[in-house]
């Protein structure tokens, strides 16, 4: 292929301004944190939203709590995700009607999945009626309590039922596509089902598993409507804190839900950054190994 | 495959398969439902209040719900646009400012909507992209970039640029290399990649109401304040509509993708 | 190449499509005089479209201001209201957003609004006014001198919000299930341990939730000494003390033995309905009664009060200070507080009307007296007896915080 030496850049070109529209909007938005919103009459810079909001005493629980929730539900989905990937393509079904099963939890909106956490896993919901029509609990409160709660399980239940089928989404074609041709390959040459899937297919679906691990992982770190409805009240998870900041009716509070917003992006930035760096070296040991 | 391992396999799939749909069953009934009390399992009565609100005219939704799908679909097409470039770019080749371009296309994910909106807000309106649908498509495309760009990488990379070269070699023109080849290679990427842009758009809420200030009025705009004030009735109503039509624009995605790959070479890998 | 000519020619035919469905206002507002006549604002406003901002939660006021309203309105002004669903806290950003760009002619002319966000927005000039002395039903109909036409939350109105709807506390339960009504605090403990586990309330900062934690304060402590304590987390502490006391004792008989609580009034509700509950609470008056006849609750759900009374506000429409069209506006809030609408407010829609009954003629009378508000609810005179005035607004996010200290899992 001929290398035009401007390609790259040509083909960056609407990428380029649309991130260029996003940074300003990110540095517009991270300056109302150090008090910089003239709307507001606030021109002085200052660090004193940063300093009153790490002085809040509950702002560690909140911030453990959110890395609770992201990797556990991040880490599950990814696992079990790729496992009903690998299922899908071994029974023939990485196509049709059974891949749009796999679509639906990726189109319904968090807080349609909060409704559906709800009306099933809740000490009133589907699963403790049936129960109770079995007879196998006597009332409401003898279902164990499993939303609302300091484990926030019913969240990472929620998020779940949302990020497997995405994980496999993200993971099926590349996996589809492996398992038709190299699999075969490394069929006949002996391997058994077993040893394709752990030294052919999953190495090669890595990359997509890593993206798609660090694309929930992130969002689950910023995301609120889950923690807000369906969390214990303390507690709250930094979005949710950030959320209730921002809905404060006095204006003068936004910079506190700024500030808060930007620990929140400092801490996912770091956690980007190091997950690339590992990343990279990987990278470099497959390519050193070969 | 042994018929002990297809059993069990059939079984999975099954247990899959009925953990999404129980959920969608539910608010297929509680789309009809007035009240479902403690213990029944099938609701006490019933209310055709979810159905008046989207099917009564008197509030806009199904208007809102065709402008919605344009939107989404004009989105879809874009942000498969930009992202089979920055897919190409990345793959195939070096250039000053890879990484950051890695590195930077996650960022729309971890920034928390509010930081973003509240940002880019005074920027629109100075540009007058502010309450229009231009600006909409812009700050969706932002968000849905992140996924496509994704899935095109990942497509692209497996995909490789072999077979361009052999054809370039071959003496084919680019037109012909991109219609031939390129294309039907991609087909499988391009949409999922489309999906994941469509949805995203398509369920966006706090952006759109920011930048598109209530002039642009979407399907998650009117959806969202009956989840939040929990009306289950017109909620689920709501909601049973929205999976519907993204399920049925899916799958014209699907269809529209055979008939530009008539060869059925879905799966193509190098 | 055809192919993606054709296909160029189907996106753009659908670009314009949609700028069809994104109708913009046209603006009218260029040549208002604040010192014309109504009469002349009237004419300036035939054939404008106005927008009303405000929550969209509610199916019934969506489906009242889309008909009833809209439809007044359009007979009777040529003028279109056309209703955006959007919190107020939306609101708020992208008026801040329009101030910061300096946008003299927005998108929002009507605001649904009350208590601090009204302040807030007041203060940092977003809001249009003073503009009630413009209105000739204002003067007509509404009763200048209570409390709740002067102040907002404790805030000074001073002209730069009409009144719209009154809401006021109300507790309920279901005769069937419960037959007892609470009548203050001490009988709600009571209630509370008879029914342990059934009973709770939404997390504070809930609308909701907030104002029963104040109406048990009130029962408690009285509402006198709020009216001008300063917003000092110390004093406030102390003062409500012993309501504090009390609802740690409620605590362990709570839902989930009070360690957490719903976050949203919705919840709340769905739990009552659905029989996991036995108490529901809300600022809505009238609630028990829209719900029975949606067939949400039972028939035999009745609301009640306390004693010493529940607390009342009154929610208000402010107009944007950058509203494209100020003479529409004008007309349209204008509209919404004659005795008609505000009738159709009350039998309709099941919200306090906000006209004073007293200033109507024999006729009108009769329209507010032929109302059947419904099975379950207390009568309007009941309720206005026993309506407590609303906090100064900024003693609310301090009593909200100390609750998440002090009550929470204590």
């Amino acid at each position: 292929m001929k290398k035009f030496k401007f390609a790259p850049y040509l083909l960056n070109l609407p990428l380029a301004l649309l991130s260029l529209i996003f940074i300003v909007g990110i540095v517009n938005g991270l300056l109302q944190s150090f008090g910089l919103i003239p709307a507001l009459g606030l021109y002085e810079f200052t660090f004193k939203y940063y300093y009153e909001v790490f002085s809040r005493s509950d702002l560690l629980a909140s911030i453990g709590l959110s890395l609770y929730i992201s990797l556990a539900s991040s880490l599950l989905a990814a696992i079990f995700g790729v496992l009903l990937s690998l299922l899908l393509v071994m029974t023939g079904k990485a196509k049709g009607k059974t891949l749009n099963l796999v679509k639906i939890p990726i189109i319904i909106p968090h807080i349609v999945v909060a409704f559906f956490v709800i009306t099933i896993f809740s000490q009133n919901g589907l699963l403790a009626r049936i129960m109770y029509s079995l007879g196998l609990i006597s009332a409401q409160a003898d279902f164990p309590a499993l939303l609302y709660t300091d484990n926030a399980f019913g969240i990472i239940l929620a998020y779940l039922w949302k990020e497997i089928p995405f994980v496999a989404f993200f993971v099926i074609t590349i996996m589809a596509n492996i398992s038709s041709t190299l699999g075969e390959a490394a069929k006949n040459l002996g391997a058994s089902q077993w040893q394709t899937f752990w030294h052919v297919t999953l190495p090669l679906c890595m990359p997509s598993i890593k993206n798609a691990f660090l694309i929930i992982f992130a969002f689950s770190l910023g995301a609120y409507e889950l923690p807000y409805l369906l969390g214990a009240t303390m507690p709250k998870a930094l979005p949710v804190q950030a959320f209730i900041e921002y809905t404060h009716p006095d204006l003068l509070h936004r910079p506190y839900a700024m500030a808060l917003n930007g620990i929140m992006f400092f801490i996912s930035l770091i956690i980007v950054v190091l997950y690339y760096r590992l990343l990279q070296q990987n990278t470099r040991k497959v390519n050193g190994g070969e | 495959m042994t018929i002990k391992e297809k059993i069990v396999g059939r079984l999975l799939l099954t247990v899959f398969a009925l953990t999404v749909l129980v959920p969608i069953i539910v608010i297929l009934v509680w789309s009809f439902a007035a009240r479902w009390p403690w213990p029944n399992l099938w609701p006490q009565s019933f209310s055709l209040r979810g159905i008046q609100e989207i099917f009564g005219g008197y509030s806009g939704a199904l208007q809102v719900l065709g402008s919605s799908i344009v939107l989404s679909l004009i989105v879809a097409l874009l942000a498969v646009l930009i992202g089979t470039m920055t897919a190409r770019s990345l793959v195939f080749y070096n250039f000053y400012g890879k990484r950051l371009i890695e590195l930077g296309t996650i960022l729309p994910i971890i920034i928390p909507s509010t930081v973003f909106a509240m940002g880019v807000h005074v920027l629109f309106i100075r540009f007058g992209l502010a309450d229009n649908i231009g600006g909409v498509i812009i700050v969706h495309l932002i968000c849905a970039l992140p996924y496509t760009i994704k899935i095109m990488t990942d497509v692209t990379a497996a995909f490789g640029c072999k077979l361009e070269e052999q054809a370039s070699v071959l003496g084919a023109s680019p037109l012909q290399i991109f219609k031939e080849i390129t294309l039907p290679c991609l087909l499988p990427g391009i949409i999922s990649s489309a999906c994941m842009a469509y949805i995203l758009s398509f369920s966006q809420y706090f952006l759109t109401l920011i930048i598109g200030g209530g002039n642009v009025k979407t399907f998650a705009i009117m959806m969202v304040p009956y989840l939040q004030s929990g009306d289950r009735t017109i909620a689920s109503a709501y909601s049973l509509v929205f999976i519907c039509s993204t399920l049925l624009v899916f799958v014209i995605f699907e269809k529209t993708a055979k008939r530009f790959n008539k060869n059925g070479s879905n799966y193509f890998f190098v | 190449m055809k192919k993606l000519f054709t296909f160029s020619v189907i996106i753009l035919v659908l670009l314009l499509a949609l700028c069809g469905c994104s109708q913009g206002n046209a603006p009218s507002s260029t040549q208002f005089d604040p010192n014309a006549d109504f009469e002349t604002l009237v004419e300036q406003a035939r054939g404008t479209t106005v927008t009303f901002y405000g929550w969209g939660g509610d199916d019934l006021r969506n489906k009242w201001l889309d008909t009833t309203v809209a439809e007044h309105l359009k007979e009777k002004y040529d003028i279109t209201l056309k209703r955006v669903p959007m919190d107020i806290d939306q609101i708020l950003a992208k008026l801040a957003g329009e101030k910061q760009a300096g946008t003299e002619q927005g998108s929002i002319d009507m605001i649904w609004i009350n208590g601090e966000n009204f302040y807030s927005a007041k203060q940092n000039g977003f809001l249009y006014g003073p503009f009630t002395d413009k209105l000739p039903n204002y003067a007509k109909y509404i009763d200048q001198d209570s409390p709740e036409n002067i102040y907002d939350f404790g805030y000074p109105i001073e002209g730069y919000e009409a009144p719209y709807g009154k809401a006021q506390v109300v507790l309920i339960n279901d005769s069937a299930v419960t037959p007892e009504t609470p009548r203050n605090t001490q009988e709600l403990l009571e209630f509370v341990k008879k029914y342990p586990g059934k009973v709770t309330y939404p997390a504070l900062p809930d609308f909701t939730g907030s104002a029963f934690a104040r109406n048990i304060i009130y029962d408690i402590v009285g509402h006198e000494q709020f009216a001008d304590m300063p917003a000092d987390k110390e004093t406030v502490k102390e003062a409500i003390e012993p309501a504090l006391e009390y609802l740690r004792e409620l605590n362990p008989y709570l839902w989930n033995q009070g360690k957490t609580f719903p976050a949203t009034i919705g919840q709340v509700e769905n739990m009552f309905a659905d029989g996991e509950l036995v108490l529901y609470m809300s600022y809505e008056p009238y609630v028990a009664a829209t719900r029975i006849a949606n067939g949400i609750f039972k028939d035999t759900v009745r609301s009640f009060l306390f004693d010493k009374g529940t607390i009342g506000n009154t929610n208000y429409i402010a107009i944007a200070q950058n509203s494209p069209n100020l003479a529409g506006a004008i007309v349209v809030v204008n509209e919404i507080l004659s005795p008609e609408i505000q009738a159709s407010l009350y039998g309709e829609l099941k919200s306090l009307p906000v006209v004073d009954y007293n200033k109507l003629d024999e006729q009108q009378k009769e329209l507010y007296d032929s109302v059947d508000i419904g099975p379950g609810s207390i009568p309007q005179d009941e309720l206005l007896a026993k309506r407590l005035p609303e906090m100064p607004a900024h003693l609310i996010p301090v009593i909200e915080e100390i609750w998440l200290e002090e009550v929470v899992g204590k």
